[in-house]
């Protein structure tokens, strides 16, 4: 018997192939076991799964050998995926082929059964459904549901390989994007959609222009009319349509912009003629037929504007003039975002010794309303007792919130508290390590199809993580194209310190002589705040290669809106 | 010898690997004696953990030597 078995953190593909050869000689059985919405009598969002890897694989195989001597199939593959698994995903995937249906499902019924008695895997809690509604100011509810015993409610150190790993900067981005789906889109009036993301393409309804226009003030007479002179028939200004016949040694006057009456025409600028009454003679013969032809600009059908572009004034423009009034666009995201950190005051405010003015609330606003979302702002108290009730007050606009944001404090543990008031809101914590600097300890966090982000409290750690992350998921949500990044070439020496992990860089972009010049900005630490002002660009630096020549090509990340993209 | 714990366990040790030094073979009942030495909240749960050695369930005749990985498995709840 063909045996595949996996224990991976990774979703589950939705469909699977039989092996190669054995889905076509008898039966092909899958199962699938789904996270249920309930647990233990409560609502949950996840489940969090943990497993001794090389244990569990020996013991499903061992389990599958050992039923399989009684129940002969042909192959079997096992995926058990681990770590934090959303409600409504697979769990669980099983698939078994044999000659015979009998075999194939006793198999997979014998093999589920042992598989709950002897492998080792657990599921090591579950993590409540947004708890909010049972929350009020003055009600402290538990924790979780679940008995300590059984789902233990905070996190434990767990052994080398099998916990959270650090994310590189490409995994991160890679589970930012495909654990943000794309909100349903809405029909809004062209004044209401700018910034946001149009999610249809809109097509040409007619030919645009739609029929022949005249370029120029002038006389239209047929193409081919070899007179000289014409007697002027009639007059069409920009507003008229009149089509009608032209005779040979006829003209008709007509204004820019005017429809022409008929097809086969040409116009004689009135710089060129001689009028005399209602005669006109040629006087300068011009080559130019001074027409614009219907469907020059665009034939009826052709795409206008594409779906995911991001619509700006030339986009709204186009779809004004195709009549598409009430374009499919994405909603305006909202978004609360929570400040943390007793040190800090509001910019009005003289900080005492200790506390710094609060720079990150008008930088998310800022960032954020460049994107045309709707921010809410609020601090919370270091102290997790009273933070608690504070998001009490909070509920309609978290509840409403399709992304939740969060600056940790600069204090010791602000990591820990981040996590947990995102545990509390009920977003499950996807990763909460990132391999860049600065920005390593970068939270992310899913509850049904809301995010979170618990971004680290230093300003410059937050510009860079809501540069790659925060926009990561913004563009995903709304179902616009992410900021990727591009190459350029650095416009001077750079000499850092090698750092063995990703570096994103504040750097000015340039453009000149052609060429995008990348200026590296001066920066020695994450709380560095003076770069901020000049940053338009993050430059993305290999791990462990400190200096950088004059010149060399390196990839960098725009950070500036674009509005086209 | 190296011990990995699992799941609840984790909590009644506070960590989920530790080391415990063996000079001579040991059953199963020298092996949980060691153990609730060093974590006598273990004591609780022996009732219903299982012990692996290398990757493989134990039984009443395995002898866990130094170099063996040991594992205690509680109640598993996959699927």
């Amino acid at each position: 018997m063909e045996i595949e078995i996996r224990l991976t953190e990774a979703p589950i593909a939705e469909k699977m192939t039989p092996p190669p050869g054995l889905g076509t000689r008898g039966a092909w059985l899958e199962f699938r076991g789904m996270v249920r919405a309930g647990e233990n009598g409560g609502e949950i969002s996840a489940l969090e799964y943990e497993a001794y890897p090389e244990m569990a694989e020996r013991e499903i195989r061992r389990l599958l050998e050992s039923i399989a001597a009684r129940h002969p199939c042909l192959a079997a593959r096992v995926i058990h995926r681990t770590g934090i698994i959303p409600v409504g995903e697979t769990a669980i995937y099983v698939g078994v082929a044999g000659r015979h249906r009998a075999e194939a499902i006793a198999l997979l019924g014998e093999f589920m059964d042992r598989l709950k008695q002897d492998v080792p895997i657990w599921k090591r809690r579950a993590l409540p459904a947004t708890k909010l509604k049972r929350d009020s100011p003055g009600h402290s509810a538990p924790d979780h549901q679940q008995s300590p015993e059984q789902f233990p409610t905070t996190p434990v150190p767990t052994a080398a390989g099998h916990g959270r790993t650090l994310h590189s900067l490409d995994e991160a981005i890679a589970e930012i994007h495909s654990r943000c789906q794309p909100l349903a889109a809405m029909r809004v009036s062209l004044e209401e959609s700018f910034g946001r993301v149009l999610r249809e393409t809109v097509c040409a309804p007619h030919d645009l222009p739609p029929l022949d226009c005249s370029t120029r003030d002038g006389y239209a007479i047929l193409a081919d009319d070899p007179a000289e002179t014409f007697l002027v028939v009639d007059t069409i200004h920009a507003a008229d349509w009149k089509p009608r016949q032209i005779q040979p040694g006829e003209a008709v006057r007509v204004a820019t912009g005017a429809a022409l009456p008929r097809d086969g025409l040409r116009v004689v600028m009135q710089e060129n003629v001689e009028r005399k009454g209602d005669q006109i003679k040629i006087a300068r013969s011009d080559p130019a037929t001074n027409i614009r032809l219907h469907g020059e600009d665009v034939k009826a059908g052709q795409p206008l504007v594409q779906s995911g572009g991001r619509l700006d004034a030339g986009k709204l423009a186009l779809l004004a003039t195709a009549g598409c009034a009430q374009p499919l666009a994405s909603p305006r995201l909202r978004i609360i975002h929570f400040t943390t950190g007793d040190e800090i005051v509001p910019p009005g405010q003289t900080p005492k010794p200790g506390q710094i003015r609060d720079s990150n609330s008008i930088l998310i606003r800022s960032l954020l309303q460049v994107r045309s979302c709707d921010v809410f702002q609020t601090h919370l108290s270091e102290d997790f007792e009273r933070a608690k009730l504070e998001i009490g007050g909070w509920k309609p606009e978290i509840e409403r919130a399709d992304l939740v944001l969060v600056s940790g404090g600069a204090s010791v543990g602000d990591t820990d508290f981040t996590r947990l008031l995102l545990e509390r809101l009920g977003f499950a914590t996807v990763f909460s390590q990132v391999n860049v600097r600065p920005g390593r300890p970068l939270i992310f966090g899913v509850n049904g199809s809301r995010v979170a982000f618990g971004l680290p409290g230093n300003p410059l750690a937050h510009f860079v993580c809501f540069h790659f992350a925060v926009t990561t998921a913004l563009a995903r949500l709304t179902g616009g194209t992410a900021p990727a990044f591009l190459r350029g070439n650095l416009a001077a020496k750079l000499a850092g310190h090698p750092c063995p992990r990703e570096t994103l860089w504040p750097t000015r972009l340039e453009f000149s002589e052609g060429k995008i010049n990348l200026h590296p900005l001066a920066w020695t630490s994450s709380g560095d705040v003076t770069c901020f002002a000049a940053a338009n660009a993050l430059l993305r630096l290999p791990a462990n290669q400190g200096s950088f020549a004059a010149g060399a090509e390196v990839d960098f990340l725009p950070t500036a809106v674009m509005m086209g993209a | 010898m190296r011990v990995l714990f699992f799941a609840q366990l984790q909590n009644v040790t506070g960590c989920a690997a530790t080391e415990l030094v063996v000079v001579a073979p040991l059953d199963r009942d020298a092996l949980w004696t060691m153990l609730l030495e060093k974590f006598p909240g273990l004591q609780a749960h022996r009732g219903n953990v299982r012990l692996a050695r290398n990757w493989e369930y134990a039984d009443a005749g395995t002898r866990f030597i130094s170099s063996d990985e040991v594992a205690l498995i509680p109640p598993v709840s996959g699927g």
